[in-house]
């Protein structure tokens, strides 16, 4: 074995060198800086809706299920609804970060930090609802394959078993795949603040010092994780389709699932990534980073998948008419003309209809109209879960239990607490970590500098 | 003396056994812990359930029941299989009446009631004492009011009156059958209630006494009326219904004609009947029940033409029904029930009662006979009003209340709340606390049922035996026992020695008292006894009636087939079990047809105002097509003020049809219910109605199929549809797949091999929804076999009931109904249209059952047996199983409602061989497991397979027509198997396109419609 090399010896030794300053440095570290009362309102609300729904839940979980709104035979409500949005919106950052880094999108660049960060976030606010959706939470480790004196065993056959596989992988990859992203940047944050964020930061970094040696290992590491990452963005929404798919309840049994719930999973990720990023980059000023130019090719992909979906729709009623099953016939009737039918225009009219507007390029780059379709969209999205999961449960094979559930207030308090968990880790993230991957950054400008913009 | 008595009763009677062995007598000397028998009773195994055998008071049919009892509490009443008039089953209120032991609100001590309206206790002593001190003070001025009771304790009674000197006693019974003893009496001289025997029978016409649900004795006639429908693929008895109302009930459901009459008009169309049937019979030279010139005489002006005009019935209508009735060989005509009885009620019952003369029934299947010495009659309103209007002015200063609740079921305008405020001391018997009693001045509380001696007397030939099978839990008093004290300590003379007990074995003496303790009571077969027209006939005035009040609509106040009248209010499985036609619950509600709800621009939960002369109630609306036009219906039973369930925490759950209802009377006297003209008014209010199931549309769906006696007869069934016959044991044509081939999922299937190759078991069950009549005993016998909670109308509201067992019930084929912008029809009915299905839905037990592969943490699972089976306390919720059931029969806890639901004492009565489910669980039928296990392990000591028969889930035992068979499908001799194989072309699998390979084989209902008997 070779002794390491001299200089990184040295360094290691050699108190810190005063820390490089860069325009884009100083930019994107701005973001951390501070807080204004605007940014501490936003966490107290977002933490206040938490606060609401951890007190609701607590009170399910002593009283039971039934404080929610469930009706037989709807025995899945808007905890697994949003439990799927969440799952869907967890989709775009590793989509962006291992998909387009393996096609060397360079555009990514400027919106992956913040993409992976929502994943990760998406996915840990998700999970919550495994553990709010059932009735015995405190059993809900029942469903862990693990060795144990019950001598009870997990069925492989339930796809709800393999969900709890999918997302747990998926979390642990997603999470992976952010910090490691995140060390060279957060080595440049540590030589730059001081006190107990020095601190958080010098543990994170782990001793980053920006070798040469050390950027092979990271861009090795990161190669290996996309490519590790890659199939996961298919498999587990595929997985989460086929907690639907695989039973047999019309409008949740079609072999078109998997596809449909990627393309949607992807459609509202990029969605979510506009509805967080606009904001930020307003605020922020980061007009310089996070350009028209990203947001168009966003568009487009919100457009591609938008087309995947209107079509999805499309098929689901042709198959529905194709196969002559009464009970499918019937429920995706109702579905359009039933007690849900709202829900279904609400869904087929923002998902189908409204993107098809960025077809026409000036409103591509049109950020207020991006802002506001990509909030109809992330809508939109949630109703299209509401619609395929509500609707198919409630129009079943026997006409005598047939029923109609709405969600009540215990409901939409922990859906609404979802979303105040997601934007409070948000912003926690981003006053505690660079919002934009620096490094990257960096990289793109000294690759403009050497070679002109590739675009 | 009080307490020696209980150790007798304990050493006797060997139940209790817990209270044996600590030795102590009052509730509240019960120990807190639960502790293992020192010396175990001899007759007691823990674990092995004693059945005592004694008889259901909850009607005044008097079923025979058999008590199941474990470790010294009745956990479930079963049918006697040996008793002459159940034969083993038992109805939804049968079953429920367990429930009266377990009330919460059981009155648990003698006490007395305070100026202030408080309750001071006091010792029976005291109360004894206070008792007789009153009663010598008022002496002729004390009277006894009270329902129907045994013949024992009646017996008691009037001597009781005797030796202390009191008033005449009244025998009160709202739904009293008055009106046909004072109809025997005019028609036939005999004075006494006619019975009705079924067996046999190959034509019954009921003139809206709706036998089948709440009529006089409804099991029975169930059991009897289905035996002579029975059609087997050899073809068997055909016995036809017809109904004659205005409203289709449970009954009419049944019936493959229905003509509805105007409503009070069903003896005219009794009597234009007999016409056709005396013209045909006589004409043939055959006896015609009596006098011919008497007969022709009364019957000669209703001449179909006439009786059509005033029934409203067409007259080809009445020729047809004549002549078959004519032809047929063992006809049987019901007479009208309380809901028809009108102020001409005894004329329309005398109608009934030739007509069965005229067709030769009587001495055949109608037995009239005069009503025994000992028996005291029931009293007829007249009677009641006498009495009240003695207290109001004060001629009675005493007034002993027992087995009744005059507050709630007499009608508003005798203004008994007044009468009971002038009368001095007002005792109550009652063992619950309810409406009267809750006035009264002095409470003695009755034992239950369930912890008294007694007897009943239902009809010539059977006597039943009452016997306790439960330690009282509180520190009551049998009413017998609280007589003979009062007596003793007035110093009467004249009263026998000794407790009730001694008594009622005194009674009994003249048998063999072990033997009757042991089957139940005795009983031998009477031949019918006959009689002919007299001529007092002629007294009758057949004529429509009259009603009180002007408005569009006649009131209907039909007896409901669960709450009855209003006794069973306070059952909460009789409140939870959805009414067997609108499948409400917990409520009340007021039909009217759809017709007329259209016209009024009102749906189903609007509020309407339902107003006669004597006042208005408000209560949602339920329009239905099954119902004339000129009609509102509305169940008695609900509305009481008092009772943790049937009350709504004090205040009034639902409305009390009786408070809208004039107190008017038949010709004889006795209590007329069809007499208000009422009118209808929306108020603008909504209220949605807790129903269990919505909409009566199948829309062709493999549910509840039925097919026609002619498709039956030719062994095709559905060409076009997937099932065809055969598919029920995978011989036979694929449907619609001539060539023999068949799609993929339609294949048929041995549905016996879907229990491991080793296992000598697949359970499995057979449904003949031609047998079912929907009448929901099998509901409250599921529910209270395996603990299964109430949900109460907040949790019906969301469709959050429990019950493992619905019944289903659809009207005709249905249509897929896929319109846009229009308000969905959820009443499908046509006036005069019985294609009602009724059609049991539990757990399948599928072979590919999609709820198994489908839970996460194997807490359902297929067992070697074929069995769906469920492992409660594995089960996280995830909820999944249900979804993907397409039954939908798994019912979840949302609460603890075990914990919630069952206040104490309730889960005294809890089944310990049933897992009681906690929140967030799971739960649905296994086939009563725990009894197919408890007859596993008696086969296992005998070394022997389970034999057919053996194992009897709760719901097919309870069920009077026996349309549910239970047993090995993998015995080819055994019942369940075998009824599949006679019935091939009408067996199917509920939604076989989904190949869930079901465990339960249905048997198409027939229809037998307009065809010509024979």
């Amino acid at each position: 074995m070779t002794p390491p090399p001299a200089e990184s010896v040295a360094a290691m030794i050699r108190p810190a060198p005063k820390p490089p300053d860069s325009k884009v440095n100083r930019d994107l570290l701005r973001v951390m800086d501070g807080a204004g009362p605007g940014y501490w309102l936003l966490l107290l609300i977002a933490a206040g809706s938490v606060g609401a729904a951890g007190a609701v839940w607590f009170y399910q979980v002593y009283k039971g299920l039934g404080i929610a709104g469930y009706a037989h035979p709807v025995f899945w409500g808007a905890y697994i609804v949003t439990f799927v949005f969440w799952v869907g919106i967890a989709h775009a950052g590793t989509l962006i970060s291992a998909i387009l880094f393996l096609f060397r999108a360079k555009w990514r660049n400027a919106i992956n930090r913040s993409a992976e960060a929502m994943t990760v976030m998406a996915v840990l606010t998700a999970a919550q609802f495994l553990g709010i959706h059932v009735g015995r939470m405190w059993k809900s480790y029942f469903i862990l394959p693990y060795p144990n004196q019950r001598g009870l065993w997990v069925n492989f056959k339930s796809p709800l078993l393999w969900d709890t596989v999918a997302i747990s992988t998926y979390a642990t990859i997603s999470i992976l795949f952010l910090f490691v992203g995140l060390i060279p940047d957060l080595a440049i944050a540590r030589d730059r603040f001081s006190g107990w964020r020095k601190l958080l930061y010098t543990l994170l970094a782990g001793g980053w010092q920006g070798t040469s040696r050390q950027w092979k290992a990271h861009n090795r590491t990161v190669l290996h994780l996309s490519g590790l990452a890659t199939p996961l963005v298919l498999s587990v929404h595929s997985v989460v389709s086929w907690d639907f798919a695989i039973s047999i309840v019309p409008g949740w049994h079609a072999t078109i699932f998997a596809p449909y719930f990627v393309a949607g999973a992807i459609f509202s990720g990029f969605a979510m990534v506009l509805t967080v990023m606009i904001p930020v980059r307003r605020i922020f000023g980061l007009e310089e980073y996070i350009t028209d130019y990203h947001f168009e090719n966003m568009s487009r992909f919100i457009l591609l998948t938008s087309i995947i979906v209107g079509y999805a729709y499309l098929a689901e009623y042709y198959v529905a008419w194709y196969s002559g099953v009464e009970a499918e016939q019937s429920a995706f009737w109702l579905r359009a003309f039933g007690p849900y039918w709202i829900s279904t225009w609400v869904m087929i009219i923002f998902n189908g209809v409204l993107p098809q507007l960025l077809w026409i390029s000036k409103l591509r780059t049109n950020v207020p109209f991006l802002f506001v379709l990509s909030v109809l969209i992330n809508i939109g999205m949630w109703f299209e879960r509401y619609v395929i999961i509500i609707g198919g449960l409630s129009r079943e094979y026997d006409p005598a239990v047939w029923g109609v559930y709405t969600p009540n207030a215990a409901e939409l308090t922990i859906v609404a607490g979802s979303f105040g968990l997601f934007a409070m880790l948000f912003l926690i993230f981003i006053k505690l970590f660079p919002v934009i991957a620096i490094s990257e950054i960096k990289e793109l400008v000294i690759h403009e500098k050497t070679h002109g913009a590739d675009h | 003396m009080a307490q020696l008595d209980r150790r007798d009763f304990l050493k006797l009677v060997g139940v209790g056994a817990g209270g044996a062995a600590t030795g102590c007598y009052r509730a509240s000397e019960l120990p807190e812990q639960l502790i293992p028998y020192v010396v175990q009773p001899e007759e007691v195994t823990p674990g092995l359930a004693i059945f005592y055998a004694s008889t259901c008071t909850e009607c005044s049919a008097g079923c025979g029941l058999h008590v199941r009892v474990r470790e010294g509490r009745p956990v479930k009443l079963e049918g006697n299989p040996d008793h002459p008039i159940n034969q083993g089953a038992l109805c939804a209120r049968g079953q429920a009446g367990i429930g009266r032991s377990y009330s919460p609100d059981r009155i648990q001590k003698p006490q007395q009631r305070q100026s202030d309206g408080s309750y001071q206790p006091l010792s029976w002593e005291d109360a004894t004492q206070l008792l007789a001190a009153k009663v010598r003070a008022a002496g002729s001025k004390t009277r006894v009011f009270g329902g129907r009771v045994g013949p024992t304790l009646s017996g008691l009674i009037d001597q009781w009156i005797a030796a202390v000197g009191a008033g005449a006693r009244l025998v009160y019974e709202p739904f009293g059958y008055e009106a046909l003893a004072a109809a025997s009496r005019e028609v036939f001289g005999v004075d006494g209630e006619p019975t009705f025997d079924l067996r046999d029978t190959d034509y019954v016409i009921d003139f809206g006494g709706d036998f089948l649900d709440a009529g006089r004795s409804p099991v029975e006639h169930q059991r009897q009326l289905k035996a002579a429908r029975e059609v087997l693929s050899e073809g068997g008895k055909r016995a036809r219904l017809v109904y004659v109302g205005p409203r289709q009930s449970t009954t009419t459901s049944n019936a493959d004609t229905w003509i509805a009459a105007r409503p009070g008009t069903e003896g005219l169309v009794a009597l234009g009947i007999a016409k056709v049937v005396f013209d045909a019979r006589q004409s043939a030279g055959r006896a015609t029940g009596g006098d011919a010139a008497l007969i022709a005489s009364v019957l000669g002006r209703f001449d179909a033409a006439t009786v059509a005009k005033a029934s409203g019935v067409s007259a080809e209508q009445i020729q047809r029904i004549g002549s078959e009735f004519a032809a047929a060989e063992r006809a049987v005509a019901l007479p009208p029930g309380p809901a028809l009885s009108s102020r001409r009620a005894v004329a329309a019952n005398g109608a009934v009662l030739l007509l069965n003369a005229v067709v030769g029934a009587v001495g055949r299947n109608v037995s009239v006979s005069r009503r025994p010495e000992s028996e005291h009659p029931t009293a007829t309103l007249l009677e009641v009003v006498s009495l009240i209007e003695a207290a109001k002015k004060g001629d009675v200063s005493v007034l002993l209340v027992h087995d009744s609740n005059p507050l709630y079921s007499l009608p508003g305008p005798v203004h008994f709340a007044e009468a009971l405020e002038k009368v001095d001391f007002v005792v109550s018997f009652a063992s619950i606390w309810d409406e009267t009693s809750k006035q009264a001045d002095l409470i003695l509380p009755d034992h239950t049922p369930l912890e008294s001696w007694g007897d009943a007397a239902p009809r010539a030939g059977v006597r039943s035996l009452i016997q306790p099978s439960l330690r009282p839990l509180y520190d009551t008093q049998a009413l017998g026992d609280t007589l003979l004290e009062t007596a003793r300590a007035l110093g009467a003379s004249g009263l026998p020695d000794g407790s009730f007990r001694g008594v009622v074995e005194a009674e009994w003496s003249g048998g063999n008292w072990r033997k009757a303790l042991a089957r139940g009571g005795e009983w031998n077969a009477l031949a019918p006894s006959g009689a002919s027209v007299a001529q007092s006939v002629a007294n009758l005035r057949f004529e429509a009636p009259e009603l009180q009040g002007s408005g569009d609509f006649v009131l209907l106040a039909n007896p409901s087939p669960l709450l009855f009248d209003g006794r069973g209010a306070n059952l909460p499985w009789l409140q939870e079990t959805p009414d067997p036609v609108t499948k409400v619950a917990w409520q009340s509600w007021a039909e009217i047809s759809s017709a007329a709800a259209e016209k009024m621009g009102i749906h189903e939960g609007d509020v309407v105002s339902v107003q006669t002369t004597i006042g208005a109630v408000e209560l949602p609306v339920f329009p239905r097509g099954g119902l004339r036009d000129d009609v509102v219906a509305i169940a008695v039973g609900q509305g009481h003020t008092v009772g943790s369930f049937a009350s709504a925490d004090g205040s009034a759950r639902g409305v009390s049809v009786i408070s809208i209802l004039p107190a008017l009377t038949d010709e004889s006297g006795g209590r007329a219910w069809l007499t208000a003209a009422a009118s209808v008014t929306p108020t603008g209010a909504h209220r949605r109605l807790p129903n269990a199931q919505r909409d009566d549309n199948k829309r062709g769906r493999q549910l509840g199929e039925a097919i026609t006696l002619a498709a039956f007869a030719e062994g095709k069934w559905n060409a076009d549809a997937f099932v065809a016959a055969g598919a029920a044991d995978g011989a036979g044509p694929g449907g619609g797949h001539e060539d023999g081939k068949f799609h993929e999922m339609l294949k048929p299937f041995e549905a016996k091999n879907d229990s491991t190759a080793e296992s000598e078991y697949r359970w499995g069950m057979t449904i003949d929804l031609d047998s079912c009549s929907g009448c929901s005993a099998c509901v409250v016998a599921c529910a209270i076999e395996n603990n299964i909670p109430n949900v109460g109308e907040e949790g019906m509201l969301r469709n959050r009931g429990m019950q493992w067992l619905r019944i289903e019930r659809f009207v005709g084929d249905g249509d897929q109904e896929l319109i846009v912008g229009r308000k969905p029809t959820y009443n499908h009915e046509k006036l005069e249209d019985t294609d009602v299905r009724h059609s049991p839905m539990l757990c399948q037990q599928c072979g590919a059952a999609p709820c198994e592969p489908v839970c996460p943490v194997l807490a359902t699972y297929h067992n070697e047996e074929g069995l769906n089976g469920m492992i409660y306390n594995r089960c996280i919720g995830t909820r999944y199983c249900s979804n993907n059931c397409p039954y939908k029969v798994r019912r979840y806890n949302w609460f603890d409602y075990a914990i919630e639901r069952l206040p104490e004492p309730s889960r005294l009565m809890l089944n310990p061989d049933v897992t009681v489910r906690s929140q967030g669980v799971m739960e649905k039928c296994t086939f009563c497991i725990q009894r197919v296990q408890g007859a596993r392990q008696l086969a296992k000591d005998e070394f022997r397979p389970i034999a057919d028969g053996e194992v009897t889930p709760a719901c097919a035992q309870s069920c009077p027509s026996q349309a549910i068979s239970f047993g090995n499908l993998k015995d080819d001799k055994s019942q369940v198997v075998k009824r599949a194989d006679e019935n091939r072309g009408r067996a199917y699998h509920a939604l076989h396109m989904l190949n869930t390979r079901p465990g339960i084989t249905y048997l198409a209902k027939l229809i037998r419609g307009e065809e010509k008997h024979g």
